[in-house]
């Protein structure tokens, strides 16, 4: 069983490098947002809060068209139903695929990060301080994303609109994400914890009402 | 053993079927008839628990059939493909093998291709295969993840002769290991004994 588990990983590892391409297609949108959000407020002096404030939207909208675009394709119906069957729950399937997606996005955001530092004016002694402030924030977004994709899929689900419920819970990582963006300056390194905190808790329960999701509307 | 008792099925508020029952044992194929909308695969899907009946009870071996359940004995092959067009034909098979668990072993797996697809190289991707070759792919699992219950949504849809007569075999072979079969076909079942359902 442990070594089909990493196959699986293996296999899912593979299936994201074949999503690559749409990772980095939604990486040029964002450089290309990113500019103009830069140009139009050329002639302001805005600092550094309002880019990196752009910058957390945008990636949390591209984060969610990834995970929708990954759960469209992933678990239609047929493939739902080899994964009920399977000996691995559909929990641990959800989370190798968030997971997948995660390294997914995060690979392409250290590797495109500089140049969107320097489009955005942001100085790039913050670089490492963003990086790490993101990957720890983009587990999150990935997770409750990972729900939103499972209700918005259905094809059972009567109220759509439903999926709408799971927002509300990307409301405290984009907010503290701000707050840190006052204390860059200074060790904020407890401020970086909450995200910790709040993935394991995302952890707890995102799998869980993703795979319920995925069955009970889906099949 | 596999028994329905008294299963009602209603979507909204149409009725799909009505007390339906049956029992299979080890070593008998039970095939589901009907016209398009009559309900088989509807009844395929409460029997593996996907969705729940109206009333009524299906057991396995005396037990309700839940997850656990059907995830240890069962082995379903659906209408559409689970197939990921992105892989190749080899990673497919390696990626399913490993959703089922199944230990790979590389001997049998180019036995059972070369039962199924001859010389049919399988670097080729997904999508680049036709409809009868990417439902034969679907059909290898039936060789390679052994599980005592096959649960067949019209297993013959879009094979040529040959790979009709092969998945005949593989169902004989089958029943002959005591397995148990329940298929919905729109044809008759080229096997000597076999309980029929038919649905209105």
């Amino acid at each position: 069983m442990i070594k089909n588990f990493f196959k699986l990983i293996s296999s899912e590892f593979q299936l994201m490098l074949k999503g690559s391409v749409f990772s980095f297609v939604l990486y040029c949108l964002l450089i290309i947002s990113c500019a103009i959000f830069s140009l139009s407020l050329k002639y302001e002096s805005i600092g550094m809060h309002a880019p990196l404030s752009f910058l957390y939207v945008m990636i949390f909208f591209i984060s969610l068209f990834k995970v929708e675009k990954i759960y469209s394709m992933d678990f239609d119906e047929a493939k739902v139903h080899q994964y009920i069957l399977s000996p691995f729950s559909l929990e641990i399937i959800v989370f190798v695929k968030n997971m997948m997606i995660y390294f997914n996005m995060i690979i392409f955001f250290f590797i495109f990060s500089p140049l969107i530092l320097i489009i955005l004016n942001i100085d790039l002694s913050y670089l490492f301080k963003i990086n790490i402030l993101l990957s720890l924030s983009l587990l999150s977004i990935i997770f409750i994303a990972s729900m939103t994709a499972s209700i918005t899929i259905s094809k059972n689900n009567r109220l759509s609109i439903t999926s709408i419920l799971t927002l509300p819970l990307f409301v405290p990582i984009l907010i503290f994400s701000m707050a840190i963006t006052d204390l860059i300056d200074f060790n904020a390194g407890k401020m970086y914890l909450f995200f910790v905190a709040y993935f394991l808790l995302n952890l707890a329960f995102s799998p869980l009402l993703t795979s319920f999701a995925l069955k009970k509307l889906s099949v | 053993m596999i028994e329905i008792n008294n299963l009602s099925f209603a979507r909204g508020n149409s009725l799909i079927y009505k007390n339906i029952n049956f029992s299979l044992s080890q070593g008998e194929l039970l095939l589901i008839k009907g016209a398009n909308g009559a309900g088989k695969t509807t009844l395929l899907s409460n029997i593996l628990n996907f969705t729940d009946p109206l009333e009524g009870r299906i057991n396995y071996n005396g037990s309700e059939i839940d997850n656990h359940i059907a995830s240890q004995y069962f082995l379903y092959i659906g209408e559409t493909n689970f197939a990921f067009d992105s892989l190749t034909l080899n990673q497919n098979i390696e990626y399913w093998l490993s959703i089922h668990n199944v230990k790979f072993d590389k001997s049998v797996k180019d036995k059972s291709v070369n039962f199924f697809f001859q010389d049919l190289n399988l670097d080729k991707k997904f999508y680049q295969l036709s409809f009868g070759q990417k439902k034969k792919l679907q059909l290898l699992l039936l060789m390679l993840v052994n599980k005592p219950i096959w649960i067949l949504d019209d297993p013959f849809n879009g094979l040529d002769n040959k790979s009709i007569i092969n998945v005949h075999s593989l169902l004989k072979k089958k029943l002959e290991n005591k397995g148990i079969i329940i298929l919905t076909s729109h044809q008759d079942v080229n096997l000597n004994n076999y309980k029929t359902l038919t649905l209105a």
